[in-house]
């Protein structure tokens, strides 16, 4: 028994030693499921197929990056981005029905979304629970997205001015993706180089040694919330822009593999390895995450599995991946 | 005569690292032994060993002549070796009794409240807790008191061995001669303890021979009447610490930095007025819960007042946060680094930058040359190996955390220092260096103030002492009155012998 154990802990530690064989060996997973995927599912590799898991990637990656500062600086997550992006995406195509234009129902709902976030931010920042305030926001946004559009579909006629955002496309890659990819760039530049980047990082390692040394979490919490609720906010409006239409219910029902836009935006700050207390993990790995969950989804939906199976295999990679980051964490730090 | 307990050529690697080489150690029963050396000497590897935390060494242990090998704290414990460790493995809400019998063979599976008081009457007694009310739930009394009751907890599964790891560290004085006094205790009562501890005043206090572990080897046990201070710690440093506290210089005493008036942090009983001039380094004696560590605090930020101002550089205010504090050049370690002293998951570096990432960024930006630069000059100030700058702070042992805890400050160049526990939990080696980092801070024209209960560092590092009881302001010595009878006279019984307390005017 003890020498079993005493045999992992080694295996943990030598792999901990490398970590950069540790980011190797999940690439080769990603890898093996791509080329399991391309065996097995003969429409896998085509360009349509291929162009929707990066367009699914997209959506849910763009809001898990939003959260990921959340997460990052301690504050745990936000339960109110599915209801946040159906209020937005209420506001956007009433605002669009009614002819606005892009631009002004674009930052016209960008700026709901940053009352909202940072509104809940200083509920959190000032020492609330962010699962019960956010919770009970998420009651409250959806709530407003409902009562203003009746719970009907609001839709907007093409051509409109948000076409180029929902189907547009740039060199055969979509808008949206091209999107993800900057805000992702631009996310893991901010985290790295700028003092904000590193207050995430030093709040979310420890709250009250940060609070010891000038780094108060009351702010930290305002400007996380703010620019998770807006990543949201902008998912919404891209998914408006594409179908040209919003209901309220959009992202409760009719979202990746669980049906649940907020779920499967943790699971993939999740599966990403961030560390669920703060501190440790960075954007990039939400980035990936997503395009791993997306990819094992799109496959199993090629092979026909129904929403059951896929929620699962969803489930047991939020399961296997904080094992395995909790492990090497642990292994890393027993070595003095 | 052999050895109840007895360690021959104990070796233990972890990776490259080897944390023990063939180490020899014996206890005898009734025996009280010393177990001392720096932090990273391999105690706490060897006290693994032993109490069944660690199997992964060769060597051979033998208990009662019977070589043994313990894979699992359970089945030590069941051969009759207890430990009691650092972090109390009590349930706070849980009474004293409940606790006593919370794990282990002899806890009854059927019992009353009533019954388990009963049963756990002799523990308590045995370790001085007869007038505890059994019915308390633990979290109301003294962190001592639990220190006891988590002693009395291990006394009832009937241990040969019991090892004590630093259970004074986190205790006043008055707490710590309440564990001592249990040790003696035990000690007469036929048991043995292994008695791991910084604290050299205790060690001669009460062990009967010293085992000191040095680079992961030991030496032979030594008799504790053929040492004193100097040579125990020569033995343990492989060298002579020459002087464990800086010389204290004159300080020109014009001006006073900064002034406390009528600061008043929450939990203390009245207002403290005091103030400190550039140079100095002022002690606040006094015991767990006297207020000395409550007034740094309130200075820094770090605690709310009910009143009161500080004077510091024509400006007259109450900093509202450490953030506050800091922009004046006021910097506050408090004595738990781990809760707020350290960033333990990030790296060394971003530990020594986090006062002052304005200092290393312009508009925003990090400069990450500028800031390694800052973090090695500092990290070097403070003897942090350089090499590990990258490494997590969490990697580091006792005393190079609190170098790092101490060392970030430098980076906002403070004028006032503040710490609360300049060195708990810290080796002989590494504490010298700190106490020398300090008075050289204070040299260069900082005030230091710092708080402790350890009478050795007030009387060794203070140029000026303020002491504290109760939460009340109670006496001033000058260097020339510093010694540890008088300091030790004003924290304990600061009104007389029959310990008259004065009504707390306000």
């Amino acid at each position: 028994m003890s020498n079993i154990s005493s045999y992992f802990s080694s295996k943990i530690d030598s792999l901990a030693d490398n970590y950069s064989a540790l980011v190797l060996g999940l690439v080769v997973l990603f890898f093996a499921v791509f080329i399991f995927g391309m065996v097995t599912a003969p429409n896998f590799l085509t360009y349509f197929n291929l162009k929707t898991i990066v367009r699914d990637a997209a959506l849910v990656g763009i809001m898990a990056i939003g959260l990921t500062f959340v997460t990052l600086s301690g504050n745990f997550f936000l339960l109110s981005l599915k209801e946040t992006a159906a209020l937005a995406i209420i506001a956007f195509a009433t605002s669009m029905s009614a002819g606005y234009g892009f631009e002004i129902s674009f930052l016209f709902t960008i700026v709901i979304a940053m009352l909202t976030g940072s509104a809940q931010g200083v509920l959190i920042g000032l020492g609330g629970n962010p699962i019960v305030v956010t919770l009970g926001a998420a009651g409250l946004l959806y709530g407003l997205g409902a009562y203003w559009s009746d719970n009907l579909v609001v839709s907007f006629r093409r051509p409109h001015g948000a076409e180029w955002l929902g189907t547009g496309s740039f060199l055969g890659l979509p808008n949206i993706t091209i999107a993800f990819i900057l805000i992702a760039i631009a996310a893991e530049l901010t985290l790295r180089f700028t003092n904000f980047g590193r207050q995430v990082y030093l709040i979310g390692a420890n709250r009250a040694a940060g609070r010891a040394t000038g780094h108060e979490n009351f702010g930290m919490a305002i400007k996380t919330c703010t620019i998770a609720s807006v990543c949201a906010a902008f998912v919404a409006i891209a998914f408006s822009a594409q179908v040209s239409s919003a209901q309220v219910n959009y992202f409760s029902s009719e979202f990746g593999s669980s049906g649940d836009m907020t779920i499967m935006v943790i699971a993939t700050v999740m599966v990403g390895g961030n560390s669920i207390m703060g501190g440790y993990g960075s954007t990039i790995r939400s980035s990936l995450g997503a395009v791993f969950i997306s990819s094992v989804d799109n496959m199993m939906v090629l092979h026909g599995f129904n929403s059951g199976p896929r929620v699962l295999a969803v489930g047991l990679m939020i399961v296997f991946s904080i094992m395995v980051f909790a492990l090497v964490r642990r292994g890393s730090r027993s070595q003095e | 005569m052999t050895a109840l307990l007895e360690l021959t050529n104990i070796s233990r690697s972890f990776g490259a690292i080897k944390a023990l080489k063939s180490v020899d150690f014996e206890i005898n029963s009734g025996e009280v032994m010393g177990l001392v050396g720096e932090n990273g000497a391999g105690k706490s590897s060897l006290v693994k060993i032993i109490s069944g935390f660690d199997d992964g060494y060769t060597g051979s242990l033998r208990l009662n002549g019977v070589v043994q090998r313990f894979s699992s704290p359970l089945k030590a414990e069941r051969s009759g070796i207890a430990i009691a460790q650092q972090e109390l493995s009590l349930i706070p809400a849980m009474t004293v009794a409940e606790n006593v019998f919370i794990s282990g063979e002899k806890a009854p599976i059927f019992a009353t409240k009533s019954s388990l008081a009963r049963k756990a009457a002799p523990f308590l007694s045995e370790v001085g807790l007869e007038d505890v009310d059994p019915f308390l739930p633990v979290e109301r009394l003294s962190i001592g008191e639990q220190q006891l009751v988590e002693v009395a907890r291990l006394l009832a599964q009937e241990p040969q061995v019991l090892i004590l790891d630093e259970p004074t560290a986190a205790l006043g004085e008055s707490d710590s001669i309440r564990i001592l006094g249990m040790v003696r205790r035990l000690a007469e009562r036929g048991k043995s303890i292994i008695y791991v501890s910084h604290r050299m005043d205790e060690i001669f206090k009460i062990c009967n021979r010293i085992t000191v572990l040095r680079d992961g080897q030991s030496q032979e046990a030594k008799d504790a009447k053929r040492l004193d201070v100097s040579s125990l710690v020569e033995l343990m440093l492989g060298r002579e610490l020459a002087h464990m506290f800086p010389a204290h210089p004159k300080i020109p005493r014009g001006e006073a930095l900064l002034e406390v008036h009528n600061v008043w942090p929450d939990g203390t009983l009245e207002p403290f007025n005091f103030s400190v001039f550039a140079g100095e380094i002022l002690g606040l004696a006094g015991q767990l819960g006297s207020g000395s560590g409550d007034i740094l605090a309130a200075i820094a930020g770090a605690k709310r007042s009910r009143e009161g101002r500080i004077k510091y550089k024509g400006e007259s205010f109450l900093p509202k946060s450490p953030k506050h504090a800091i922009s004046r050049g006021i910097a506050y370690c408090s004595d738990d680094r781990k809760l707020d002293g350290l960033f333990l998951g990030r790296p060394i570096v971003e530990n020594l930058s986090a006062p002052a990432l304005s200092a290393i960024s312009k508009r925003g930006l990090i400069k990450h040359d500028k800031e390694r630069s800052l973090a090695l000059s500092n990290a070097s100030k403070f003897t942090i190996d350089t090499s590990r700058l990258d490494n997590e702070a969490g990697v580091l042992s006792g005393g190079n955390q609190q170098k790092v805890a101490l060392g970030k400050w430098l980076a906002i160049e403070p004028n006032v220092i503040l710490v609360n526990e300049p060195t708990r939990g810290v080796d002989v080696g590494a504490r010298a260096e700190i106490y020398g980092k300090l008075r050289e801070l204070a040299n260069e024209g900082a005030a230091v103030i710092f708080a402790s209960t350890d009478i050795q560092e007030i009387t060794g590092l203070a140029d000026r002492v303020i002491s504290f009881y109760r939460g009340m302001q109670v006496g001033e010595l000058q260097l020339t009155e510093i010694n540890p009878a008088s300091v030790l006279e004003q924290i304990t019984h600061p009104f007389g012998v029959d310990d008259k307390q004065p009504e707390p005017h306000h």
